[in-house]
């Protein structure tokens, strides 16, 4: 009865009915060669045709209404501007021994229209580097005991409180002011900020509170802006400003002295606060430019490539533009523009979307080539620091507390006389203005817009949903080769084992074989954990070296590197040393092995697309075609073909190319010259990298330990030939 | 003969129901022509919030202020305006609103009285405010305290869709939902013609659903169309006017209280180029033609002064004030009152007709001590269906002795 049956089920299973859906991935999995060739290429092409596939911005929020309101910053406020400018050079002339003078210079001013004043003094935080803290959010900072009282900075912060508003929310506007070494740029800017500010405490459509904070910059304008806003959102109860009064007589004297000579009431020792801050503005003036035009860069990317609302952007590009005439510059790889490549490709596109015009019309998406080099340009840089993950200036710390926050630097056309530094003052001081009002306007958070996007242009963009594309194309080989591997190694498998066993033997150990084949991936994702292992351990690495005091760059990366090897050759020794004995072909295990980092890539990519884009895009254009094409070196070898040859090539410049300081240094060399790259440089951008704990940190030492996989496979597949070699 | 004879009883019986019917129909009909116009009410709706919709409630209160100057007094203006834009913290001028840039007019003067305003503008409130069905704690003044012999402006402006209007960025009012209660206020007598005016987006759409009578209804844009704003304020910020509302405002400041301008006028005075959009109106269900319907029908309150000989016929006009008053006061016992409200009209329209009315059945209507017309009440009221059967029972008797008598 039961064989009946088996009968059946057996007579059945000749024709089992298989969903088209499977039955596509088998195709693509038996394909998987020429899939992973055209998919790889499409997405390469893809990512060089975003700049072409940019959408104009547009304003997406109702409420923001940039540029319906007059500005009424008027030649008054200008005057206002200009007298603090006065003041504050005449100031550095006379006494330049500390800040404090001008710091009580501008205290003075803002009170005078009106202001609530206070100091913020704070010590720069060193910034440490935590291996488990890459996405944590700032703490509240710790406090350091061995700080002289030498090393501090005073921010100094004026508020004004909206007139019929709730207080429930802010405007901040920052100004980075070093006194000690004040240049014109600085104080230009501070008298900028200051007309809008004076302007500000006469209005009467304040709906927000108006946050001016003068950052001082002798730590770095990151650090000041950092430990304000760290006060600001984090505020402790401890008694340490006493504390530190005490220890410092001279920031206890200063206060004193504001608190006698100012009149008004509305100054105050403790530390003063305004609501949530909406949007936060960073105001900066270049010193010299080279410029013809009166020109205002936009940073916008803050840490692990976060960026602030599309819409913030649009506001300050619209209003710069249509309203004060002014120039928008973005960042962009300056080196990009003279590569001749990339012009030529920019005219393909263009004669294509010119024929695509002749045949219908309505195909309009073809950009100029000129146009279409300086997007990409803007795009590679855009690329280049959202992967980073290094903010490009104070605003990052914005970020950090979700705030929306963007710098602008006004770069001025010519030398700074009178008459045209009071229009600078007027057109940048109405640009702040219309900003802040159309903030005011805001009903909301900053929500409507985008905050996924790649910029080609200030006024163009890319959108999550269409770089995604690109990146999805290039890592879709991944899964499919991994599967076409795990199943060739498998099948192969069973062939050598059908040969090799006698019928009898098989009905024995068949089902015993086949669970043990089915869990024989397991060594192989042992050893790429194991080198993942040795990848943490690099990583950590630097952490502990830094403890070491005084190191020139070079040597500690010297010692890193040293480090490094010493504990994969540790590593190797205590946990690989079981795969030697492992006795199964060599083809087999190193298609397994390869299949299983494959994945483990795949999904690395994977997760990091969706953390930090422009990392992952980045990673997958070096990983995915050295995934793609690893296989042991001693195997190319003996085949000895001319394919295999190009292979072992390939795998030998990816390798290398891949990894990272080698990337680095390529990079380097190529934008800047080969001169400048040394050893130290590499050490000191992972540095800043750690500083600012970046989580592309993480990923290029993964990407480190992922680019010596195939080194590695290949070294161990070697030891194995070996073995075998001499046990034969 | 005999024949003839024998047939006339069936004949009579016969003729019976159709006679039943015709004094049915025409009793309906009085009903409903029988009352007069009285009195004006307008509803002006704003339905949006935040402060970039300034110009919604610059259109609500520039309204709000032509139909007062035009003469519908401020307990018969219910005004609902979804948020406070005078004592937004973002207006420059605050507690003014401006509805030009000239700032020549300041909306929101000394006496403006807004009945609902910020979150008690919603769609509960709105249809409550229409069909009359409110709490018992709502005071008189936020009622809608029309009769059948009111004439309702109903303005509204805001957002809009195809067949909604967004009220209060968080809920809609479909354009079903409208009809229906325009519908009931309809079977309430609580209007005798209703303008309904819509500026919003596709408003035309809103009235797709409407099927009483009586009922005129006019859009600032047909459906796919917006409507825009008229203008920037740029020293306020913001839009300050629809164009819709805009050209509206420009044609009734020419006039004063006592001008005949008729409603095609007004509707014929909107030109798409100026509107950017194609106003629409909606008169298949407004009987009267728009050329002898003067805009203060609607938009003021110009009534008819009727001479009577003696002082105390106006007396029963003031009862039916005081009737009114208790309607809205109970709202419990609905039918009492309705009996109440018909008897009162009743007197009404006996006591205008004498003016001249054109209507059919006024002799039918004068002569109120007549049996046939007590009977005809009773089977209007249709109070009891028991007794109209006894009634055609006992009337069927003497027509049926009449004619076995007759052939006899």
């Amino acid at each position: 009865m039961a064989e009946t049956i088996e009968n059946s089920h057996s007579d059945e299973k000749p024709k089992p009915r298989v969903r088209p859906i499977v039955r596509f991935g088998i195709f693509l999995v038996s394909h998987s060669f020429l899939v992973s060739i055209v998919c790889f290429t499409s997405g390469v092409l893809a990512l060089f045709l975003l700049p072409v596939l940019a959408k104009n911005t547009y304003i997406s929020e109702n409420a923001l209404m940039p540029g319906s309101a007059s500005p009424m910053l008027s030649n008054q406020h200008v005057s206002d501007g200009n007298r603090l400018v006065k003041d504050l050079t005449n100031s550095n002339l006379k006494s330049s021994e500390t800040g404090i003078e001008s710091h009580k210079i501008i205290a003075q001013y803002m009170l005078d229209v009106g202001a609530e004043v206070s100091f913020h003094k704070f010590h720069p935080q060193m910034n440490q580097f935590h291996p488990l803290h890459f996405f944590s959010s700032p703490d509240s900072g710790k406090i350091q005991e061995n700080y002289s009282c030498s090393s501090y900075g005073i921010n100094t912060v004026g508020i004004i409180r909206a007139p019929r508003g709730d207080g429930k929310e802010a405007i901040v506007l920052v100004t980075p002011y070093n006194a000690l070494t004040s240049s014109f740029g600085e104080v230009l800017s501070l008298g900028i900020a200051y007309s809008v500010f004076s302007l500000l405490t006469q209005v009467t459509w304040l709906a927000k509170d108006i946050i001016w904070l003068v950052a001082d910059s002798q730590f770095g304008e990151y650090a000041a802006v950092s430990a304000w806003l760290r006060e600001y959102q984090t505020p402790k109860f401890s008694s340490m400003s006493a504390l530190n009064a005490e220890m410092c007589p001279d920031i206890n004297n200063l206060f004193e002295i504001e608190v006698h000579s100012m009149a008004g009431s509305k100054f105050s020792n403790s530390f003063r606060r305004a609501g949530t801050m909406t949007a936060a503005l960073v105001l900066k003036v270049r010193d010299q430019s080279e410029q013809f035009d009166d020109t205002i860069s936009i940073y916008a990317e803050a840490s692990n490539g976060q960026m602030p609302n599309l819409d913030l952007i649009n506001v300050v590009n619209y209003l710069a533009v249509h309203r004060q005439g002014l120039r928008v510059n973005v960042e962009k790889l300056w080196s990009f523009l003279n590569l001749g490549w990339l012009k030529s490709l920019g005219e393909i596109f263009e004669s294509l979307a010119n024929i695509a015009k002749s045949l219908n019309p309505k195909f309009k998406f073809g950009i100029p080539a000129t146009e279409y080099v300086e997007g990409t340009a803007i795009l590679a840089s855009s690329l280049y620091y959202q992967a980073l993950g290094v903010p490009t200036g104070p605003h990052g710390a914005f970020r950090d507390y979700q705030v929306d926050a963007i710098t602008l630097e006004i770069s001025p056309k010519f030398s700074l006389d009178k008459v045209w530094r009071n229009d600078i003052i007027l057109r940048g001081g109405r640009l702040i203005e219309g900003v802040i009002r159309s903030v005011n306007n805001l009903l909301e958070k900053f929500h409507q817009s985008f905050f996924l996007y790649l910029l080609t242009s200030p006024s163009k963009f890319v959108s999550v949903g269409v770089y995604m594309i690109a990146f999805a194309l290039l890592i879709a080989p991944l899964p499919m080769v991994a599967a076409s591997l795990y199943v060739d190694s498998n099948s192969s498998s069973n062939c050598s084992k059908g040969d090799s066993s006698t019928p009898s033997a098989i009905t024995d150990t068949d089902e015993h074989g086949i669970t043990i084949r089915s869990w024989r991936w397991l060594n192989s994702a042992k050893l790429v954990f194991i080198v993942h292992l040795w990848g943490a351990i690099v990583s950590v690495l630097p952490y502990f070296i830094c403890q070491i005091p005084d190191c020139s760059p070079t040597t500690s990366f010297m010692i890193w590197v040293l480090l490094s090897i010493l504990s994969l050759l540790i590593l190797n020794s205590v946990l690989a040393s079981p795969f030697a004995c492992v006795k199964a072909s060599q083809e087999k295990e190193w298609a397994l092995v390869k299949s299983v980092t494959i994945s483990s890539v795949f999904i690395g990519l994977g997760l990091m697309s969706v953390i930090n884009f422009a990392t992952a895009e980045i990673g997958a254009l070096l990983m995915v075609p050295m995934c793609l094409l690893a296989r042991p070196l001693k195997l190319d070898v003996r085949a000895g073909t001319f394919r295999s040859c190009c292979r072992i090539i390939c795998n030998l410049v990816l390798g290398h190319i891949a990894f990272p300081p080698a990337a680095f240094f390529l990079l380097k060399g190529m934008l800047d010259g080969f001169g400048s790259a040394n050893v130290g440089g590499f050490w000191m951008w992972v540095e800043s990298l750690w500083a600012w704990n970046s989580a592309t940190y993480l990923f290029i030492v993964k990407a480190t330990y992922l680019s010596w996989m195939s080194k590695a496979d290949a070294r161990y597949q070697r030891n194995i030939f070996n073995i075998h070699s001499k046990k034969g | 003969m005999e024949t003839f004879n024998n047939s006339k009883p069936v004949l009579v019986l016969l003729l019976l129901p159709c006679l039943l019917l015709y004094s049915l129909i025409s009793f309906n009909s009085s009903s409903v022509e029988a009352a007069m116009h009285t009195n004006n009410w307008a509803v002006l709706v704003c339905t949006s919030r935040f402060w970039f919709n300034y110009r919604h409630m610059a259109n609500t209160l520039s309204l709000y202020r032509t139909v007062k100057r035009l003469g519908i007094p401020d307990e018969r203006i219910i005004l609902m305006l979804a948020d406070d834009m005078a004592c937004n913290t973002r207006n420059k001028y605050p507690a003014q609103v401006f509805n030009n840039e000239n700032h020549r007019l300041n909306l929101y003067g000394d006496n403006v009285e807004v009945d609902y305003r910020g979150y008690e503008v919603t769609v509960e409130n709105f249809l409550r405010v229409l069909t009359g069905r409110h709490e018992t704690a709502v005071p008189r003044s936020k009622r809608l305290l029309s009769d059948e012999g009111s004439h309702i402006l109903l303005y509204m402006t805001g957002h809009g869709g195809d067949e909604f209007l967004k009220f209060q960025d968080s809920e809609e009012l479909q354009s079903h939902d409208l009809a229906d209660a325009v519908k009931q206020m309809k079977e309430k007598h609580r209007f005798k013609e209703l303008l309904i005016m819509v500026d919003t987006c596709q408003a035309a759409t809103l009235f797709n659903q409407l099927q009483s009578p009586g009922v005129l209804a006019i859009g600032s844009s047909m459906k796919g169309e917006n409507s825009y704003s008229h203008h920037l304020d740029s020293d306020v910020g913001v839009s300050v006017v629809d164009r819709f509302t805009y050209y509206t405002l420009a044609f009734f400041e020419r006039l004063n209280i006592y001008d005949n301008a008729s409603l095609s006028s007004l509707f014929s005075s909107y030109n798409p180029s100026w509107l950017m959009s194609t106003a629409y109106y909606r008169k298949d269900l407004y009987k009267r033609n728009l050329e002898e319907v003067p805009v203060t029908n609607f938009f003021g309150s110009v009534m008819e002064t009727i001479h009577t000989d003696a002082a105390y016929k106006a007396l029963s006009r003031r009862n039916s004030g005081r009737f009114e008053a208790q309607m809205s006061l109970d709202s419990v016992h609905h039918a009492e009152r309705r009996t109440l409200m018909k008897v009162n009209d009743q007197e009404e329209t006996h006591d205008v007709n004498p003016e001249g009315n054109k209507q059919p059945l006024q002799g039918e209507e004068g002569a109120s001590k007549c049996p046939w017309s007590t009977f005809c009440n009773k089977f209007r009221k249709g109070e009891n269906v028991d007794s109209l059967v006894n009634y055609g029972l006992v009337t069927m008797i003497p027509l049926l002795v009449i004619p076995t008598w007759l052939v006899r």
